[in-house]
């Protein structure tokens, strides 16, 4: 194939000149020699394609923004959670060590108390007393010192102030709490119901 | 103008073409070897090699008191870590300044957080390696504090632990978790529904080692452990070890255990024994105190099976209340190559009641009585009271007690197990006996935990299942009777008598037999059983303290009982008796 046997476009006789003959359609048509004229609508697309492989990773780097700002906050969330569930660990076992048996038991015996073997009823419906009401003796009515282990009990109560009643029997003769003559005011109800018992 | 080109440009191209399409073949048939044959492997190589799995460990559940009062929980706590070979000086920002802190100040404050001495801390953390483990096991607490060292050459491992914040209170039934996995107790009971199911999740680790924010793939979720609550009342239980301890120290005996069961429901409020183990640390004892006996050890009743032949007596119609004996000092056994049976004491002929006869304890009245009911019957009886039966709750190596089958039962066993003899029972069992008299005669099984939850509001109180008449309500009505009586006026009885409440009970002092000599000695198992209040029963507490060496009856354990008794109807707000007492008589002549 040889370039030099094609006709060249300036041999060929002009379009409008063949027109105005009146002849038949002509075989060849012409061809715009601007060239540059053939390749916009390419560049268009390449442009836009450009534009739009552009757009598509700047979304996409937008996004990963957003979503690497989200995993550091769900992180930071998560680590507030995992603080905030130590915390409430920490304190749910000082509770337990404050309210275990044994720290209860240690600290009534330093407050002194004594448990009266012989509870006396009330009956409202009856309006009645059962039972003989008796003073609580400081004898073995006491609270007995805690004889029970509890390796985890941590926390133990403190600021309990020593009562006379917890003083050694016979120390002194006030040391007798049936001897006590206290100075309490009046003991004014609260409310209408009478205080119940936390467990019947 | 035109280009000259050698060659035929046509044939080129085909070539060219035709070289281009051989390497797309050679490619394609890579590719698809590579992407669709090998694939799979290939994907599972690459991902082995970023990939890791982990474990999701399931958090246990709770064990809780009749009360929510929680008994056993799962917490975290911390293995504390140092990487000796970066030991170094940090720096601190204190007051807008840099400080140099140095090794030793920093070990000191380790050690001051962690209650080690510093000499030691400093000891752990001296070296050349990269791992050293300065404390185990540390609490929050301790862990938050270290933490907020920014120690950098500090690290920790959290640990999942198992802790009973009321340590040894009721530490015989919930047992404990070794750290080798070992279980004993409750734990080891309902480990199917404590222990939830663990979880795994795999994520993808870059070059640093470090996860993947959003690669992790959860392939199994963790399932947290269900709860249990027990029908145990934590502080009566504190209560009853509390008077246990001391009486097994004040009776130097071996041990002790107390039963507390709601009568009408078979709920068990308190089981309670001395020395009782802290599961926290269950390594204090020796293996044979952090058993729960109150399932697994048993011992001979000895004359608080009188009550049971007694009833026995009364249920056949052989007898009544009334019946009477003639209670020498000693009894000789039928055909028994002259076996004599005495009394504890000597005392001349005495003219008991049936009813005298178990408040004197009389081993020779009640052998003169409860001979009128043949030997069949009465272990037909004994059956029904659930001895030689293990109770349906099936503790982790719970007894059945001894009660050999009839065909071995000789001559002298006839007799002697009238009074509690050559049978054996375990402290549930003796209890649940004492419930079957709290209850109209109807025997129930014991009632331990009221069952697995995963969300502990959720927990009733389970019907009360049907239970084995025993014995007639009638009959019932007559023991219960008999039993006042010993309470009011029985040598020892009287001791657990509680003032303003009608309390019925038996004593008991056994003999405990020599294994070797098979001979019965002292010191022995004492025991005091009771029932309140006799007008409607609705509590049993039973007693036993096992080799008293400082008291030689039950008398050793009469105050004990009263103690639990007296808490137990002031706990439950039990209102004082205000009917008439039992006047049966006690002797008839």
């Amino acid at each position: 194939m040889s370039i030099a046997r094609l006709p060249t476009l300036s041999n060929a006789p002009s379009h409008s000149r063949l027109l105005a003959k009146g002849r038949a359609a002509p075989r060849l048509k012409s061809v715009s020699l601007a060239a540059s004229n053939s390749r916009r609508p390419g560049m268009v697309i390449v442009g836009l394609l450009t534009m739009g492989a552009l757009s598509i990773a700047m979304l996409n780097l937008v996004l990963h923004i957003l979503t690497s700002t989200s995993v550091y906050e769900l992180a930071a969330i998560q680590q507030d959670k995992r603080e905030l569930a130590m915390t409430t660990q920490i304190l749910a076992e000082e509770v337990d060590s404050l309210a275990s048996q044994q720290n209860l038991s240690n600290s009534a015996q330093q407050l002194g108390m004594i448990a009266n073997a012989n509870p006396v009823f009330l009956s409202i419906a009856e309006q009645k007393v059962y039972g003989k009401p008796k003073a609580a003796l400081n004898t073995d009515g006491r609270v007995a010192r805690n004889l029970i282990p509890n390796s985890v009990m941590a926390q133990t109560s403190t600021n309990l102030k020593t009562t006379v009643a917890s003083l050694p029997l016979g120390q002194s003769e006030s040391g007798n709490v049936a001897n006590q003559k206290t100075n309490r005011g009046q003991v004014i109800s609260n409310g209408d119901a009478i205080p119940a018992s936390p467990t019947h | 103008m035109t280009y000259l080109t050698p060659g035929d440009s046509a044939k080129r191209l085909k070539r060219i073409v035709a070289v281009i399409l051989v390497l797309a073949v050679v490619f394609a048939i890579r590719l698809i070897d590579l992407q669709i044959i090998q694939a799979n492997a290939i994907n599972e190589k690459s991902y082995e090699k970023r990939a890791v799995t982990r474990v999701i460990p399931a958090l246990r559940g709770q064990i809780i008191d009749a009360n929510g009062k929680v008994l056993a929980k799962t917490v975290f706590r911390y293995d504390v870590n140092a990487a000796p070979s970066k030991v170094a000086p940090m720096s601190r920002t204190v007051s807008g300044a840099k400080v140099l802190v140095s090794v030793e100040e920093l070990a000191s404050e380790i050690a001051g957080i962690l209650d080690l001495g510093t000499a030691e801390v400093i000891q752990k953390i001296t070296g050349t390696g990269e791992y050293s483990r300065i404390k185990k096991r540390v609490n929050a607490s301790a862990y938050k504090k270290l933490r907020d060292l920014n120690i950098p050459w500090l690290s920790y491992d959290a640990v999942a632990e198992r802790i009973y914040p009321n340590g040894a209170v009721a530490g015989n039934l919930l047992g404990f978790i070794t750290q080798s996995g070992l279980m004993e107790g409750l734990e080891q009971l309902y480990d199917k529904c404590l222990a939830g199911a663990p979880g795994e999740e795999t994520y993808e680790k870059g070059v640093d080692g470090i996860k993947i924010p959003s690669s992790v793939i959860t392939t199994k979720i963790s399932v947290p452990g269900k709860n249990i609550r027990l029908t145990i009342d934590s502080d009566l239980q504190y209560f009853t070890q509390q008077i246990l301890a001391s009486t097994v120290s004040y009776l130097r005996a071996d041990w002790a255990s107390a039963v507390i069961i709601e009568t009408k429901t078979g709920r068990i409020l308190a089981a309670a024994e001395a020395p009782s183990v802290d599961p926290n640390d269950p390594g204090k004892l020796s293996a044979d105190d952090r058993r729960a006996r109150v399932f697994q050890s048993a011992f001979e009743p000895g004359s608080t099976l009188k009550t049971v032949t007694a009833a026995t007596v009364v249920d056949t119609g052989l007898g009544s209340p009334n019946s009477q004996a003639v209670a020498n000092y000693s009894f000789l056994i039928p055909n028994s190559d002259g076996y004599k049976v005495t009394d504890s004491h000597f005392h001349p002929t005495e003219y008991l009641t049936l009813t005298g006869v178990l408040a004197e304890s009389s081993n020779t009245g009640i052998l003169d009585i409860g001979k009128v009911v043949d030997y069949k019957t009465r272990y037909k009886y004994l059956e029904k009271f659930g001895l030689g039966s293990k109770t349906a709750i099936a503790f982790p190596g719970e007894g059945s007690g001894q009660l050999n089958a009839l065909k071995d039962w000789d001559g002298v066993k006839k007799y002697v197990s009238m009074f509690g003899q050559g049978i054996s029972v375990t402290p549930i069992q003796s209890a649940m006996m004492y419930q079957t008299f709290g209850n109209g005669g109807v025997r129930l099984e014991p009632v331990l935990v009221d069952g697995c939850e995963e969300n502990i509001e959720n927990f009733k109180i389970p019907q009360t299942k049907n239970g084995v008449q025993v014995i007639s309500k009638e009959s019932n009505d007559q023991v219960l009777a008999m039993m006042e009586r010993v309470v009011e006026s029985g040598a020892i009885g009287k001791y657990g008598a509680i003032p303003g409440y009608r309390i019925g009970a038996k004593t008991g002092t056994a003999e405990i037999r020599d294994p070797n000599t098979g001979k019965y000695a002292g010191p022995y198992a004492i025991s005091y059983f009771g029932v309140a209040p006799i007008e409607d029963p609705q509590y049993v507490v039973a007693v036993t303290a096992y080799k008293s060496r400082t008291v030689g009856s039950s008398l050793g354990v009469a105050g004990p009982f009263k103690k639990i008794m007296q808490q137990v109807l002031r706990t439950y707000r039990v209102s004082p008796s205000n009917t008439k007492t039992s006047d049966l008589p006690l002797s008839w002549k």
